[in-house]
């Protein structure tokens, strides 16, 4: 049966892919590795922390079978640091996306050297929600995992949920209203490209049809226009090119 | 255009004013003369379809004789009125009153014969009432959920209720699908927030 | 003896991101490109799909075999080992779903040229020539058949106008940078240029992003 859903990834797909991130565990109890689909779980041997996906983690918890560590950016520290970075120092852009994890091989001698595996991996296989993803930076799936956490481990954070809570929502307000400035920005939108570095997958999940649905609609308002703009600028250019053998002909 | 797309099709159907290049013998029916020759020169509201094909027509041919059989303007709801309206304040012209198909017939008009001043009004027009549908839908979709904090986001000058009902009613068929599209989008978040809890 | 193994052996320091996982990045990035694309993207060459396809049912011959065993420490991992397998459907399904729902849309169009067709798995190919050949059976029985015969046709093209509606290639979408690169979009005043970062997120016309996708440059999101 055919999917009817438009274009785009809806907010409960953007969860459930955002429960592939990884996330550390400290395990309360031994667990032998599992032979899944996606590769062997990491053996689970308390106290040591193992990295886990989150629906994972998720279960674990719910089994009380793990604590799960919260990621240094869900600190309130660090959500003050971000909303104040969103607010007064940036207030039309989001705020920068964590930098990647760092990818360098010590390359050795005599052998080939071969480009790192991992180079093409983007969230959520990109670890930024681990214990050691950096403080200050929102992940792109941070409202997913934060909410998620908060729901079903909030008893690991380092703070009381309902304080981490708030600055979530305050989080959320700030960068809703960059979101819907953005859109006031493409009235300009004749020139093709529009950024949105920093967002996140849920806020671009809400927004995607209506941002998308302007962006269309401006480009078909523009496509006659657009149209004789072509045409006028190959025309130019053709006109040049006949100049230009006019000189070789030394007229 | 989409061969089977409604909006498309019932687009087409709009009239727009046109004027017959030539003496057409026992055409005098279309405007109100039965069994006489509609003369050159006469003005008719023709569907858009129609006009189209009669304004393209023995055009192809090299004989420098052939005419047209018609010429067109611009229907009322893209008249020079309506575009001062919008020049002044977008989003207080009722769209729909003009036409319910008011950017699919402006775009394919523009299509036909150059209008660069139309366009250009056209797109900040499109735009403006974007933001205003945007803010609407939010508040349909029961978005301010934050308390205080939310309500008091952006001025608009619209207010809440009545006003704000009368600008939703005016919307034409392109930003009807807009406002679902930001309606569905809200709503979709909140039910996502509120399922969080219960996983 | 895997490709990865011999290199394994050969190389201490090859760090490979086990097939497994490979499989599975793959399987998602395909779904969310596929749900997020306003065209039918190629089938995913190099047998991923078969391959997943067959690991699946041997994990649901092996759960089958797990239930019977009453070992408390089992049935965890069975718990574990059914989650995991029942997101891997999810996916599957919802991929395929997203592409039958673009066939359908526009049947003909997917199977007028040899490169669109080519885009098709063996299965949907299949299915879409027997939809569409119902469907046409149920338009002539209908009504198509009482049109005059020269207006009988579903994919005229004749005129200015084609009946076979094809996707509209230059709806706006969103992708994210994979690399530094530069990203150029086409607009209604001016065309667009701008040296693109890493994890980067665009909105430009599929036509233009089209490009840096197939060069593995920015992916859909």
């Amino acid at each position: 049966m055919a999917l009817p859903l438009p274009p785009g990834l809806a907010q409960a797909e953007v969860a459930f892919l955002a429960e592939m991130e990884l996330v550390t565990v400290v395990p309360r109890q031994r667990l032998e590795s599992i032979n899944l689909l996606s590769g062997r779980t990491p053996v689970l041997r308390p106290p040591h922390r193992a990295p886990l996906p989150l629906w994972l983690a998720l279960l674990l918890k719910k089994q009380r079978r793990a604590n799960i560590v919260p990621p240094p950016w869900l600190h309130p520290t660090s959500l003050s640091q971000i909303i104040h970075r969103e607010t007064k120092e940036d207030p039309t852009a989001f705020s920068a996306p964590p930098p990647p994890p760092s990818r360098a091989h010590p390359s050795q001698p005599g052998m080939a050297h071969r480009p790192a595996a991992d180079a093409n991996l983007s969230p959520p296989f990109l670890p930024s929600c681990t214990a050691d993803a950096p403080a200050g930076y929102l992940p792109y799936h941070w409202l997913e995992v934060a909410e998620a956490l908060l729901a079903h481990a909030g008893d690991d954070m380092a703070a009381p949920p309902g304080e981490v809570r708030g600055l979530l929502r305050d989080l959320v307000e700030v960068r809703a209203a960059k979101m819907r400035s953005s859109t006031s920005a493409l009235e300009g939108f004749g020139g093709g490209l529009m950024s949105l570095r920093g967002v996140g997958a849920m806020e671009l999940a809400e927004s995607r049809g209506f941002v998308l649905g302007v962006v269309d609609g401006v480009r078909r308002i523009g496509a006659s226009a657009e149209a004789t703009r072509r045409e006028e600028e190959e025309m130019g250019g053709r006109r040049e090119d006949d100049e230009g053998s006019d000189d070789d002909m030394g007229i | 255009m989409s061969y089977y797309d409604i909006d498309s099709i019932l687009t087409d159907a709009e009239k727009i004013p046109c004027t017959f290049q030539l003496d057409i013998p026992d055409l005098g029916y279309l405007d109100n003369n039965p069994s006489h020759t509609l003369k050159s020169g006469t003005r008719i509201q023709l569907p858009l379809w129609l006009a189209e094909m009669l304004a393209i027509a023995n055009t192809g041919s090299l004989d420098e004789q052939a005419k047209s059989f018609v010429t067109f303007d611009l229907p009322s709801a893209l008249g020079n009125d309506v575009v001062q309206a919008l020049k002044a304040d977008p989003r207080a012209v009722p769209l729909r009153d003009q036409s319910p198909h008011f950017y699919g017939l402006a775009t394919h008009m523009m299509d036909l014969s150059e209008e660069q001043e139309l366009a250009a009004v056209l797109r900040k027009t499109f735009v403006t009432r974007a933001s205003e549908i945007a803010l609407h839908a939010r508040k349909v979709g029961g978005a301010n959920q934050h308390g205080a904090k939310g309500q008091a986001d952006e001025a608009s000058n619209l207010g809440v209720g009545g006003a704000g009902e009368e600008f939703l009613r005016g919307l034409d068929e392109w930003e009807r699908k807009l406002f679902r599209k930001a309606h569905d989008g809200t709503r979709a978040g909140k039910e996502w927030m509120d399922s969080v809890k219960k996983r | 003896m895997d490709i990865d193994d011999i290199l394994r052996e050969v190389d201490p320091t090859y760090h490979v991101v086990p097939r497994e996982r490979r499989d599975l990045q793959d399987l998602t990035r395909a779904w969310v490109a596929e749900r997020s694309a306003p065209e039918l993207l190629h089938w995913p060459a190099g047998g991923l799909f078969e391959r997943i396809h067959d690991n699946i049912k041997r994990q649901i011959e092996k759960v089958e075999e797990m239930t019977g065993d009453m070992d408390p420490k089992t049935n965890f991992a069975l718990i574990v080992i059914q989650t995991e397998l029942e997101r891997f459907r999810y996916l599957v399904r919802s991929y395929i779903r997203a592409r039958i729902a673009k066939i359908d849309r526009h049947a003909l169009h997917y199977l007028s040229t040899d490169e669109l067709r080519s885009r098709l798995s063996e299965m949907e190919l299949a299915y879409a020539t027997r939809h569409q050949a119902l469907l046409h059976d149920h338009y002539l029985a209908s009504f198509l058949s009482s049109f005059p015969p020269p207006l009988q046709n579903l994919n005229d093209t004749a005129g200015n106008i084609t009946m076979i509606d094809a996707p509209d290639l230059e709806s706006a979408v969103f992708i994210r940078l994979l690399k530094d690169t530069l990203v150029e979009g086409r607009g209604v005043d001016a065309d667009g240029a701008m040296d693109g970062r890493e994890s980067d997120i665009v909105i430009l016309r599929w036509s233009d992003a089209k490009p840096l996708i197939d060069a593995g440059s920015a992916e859909l999101v």
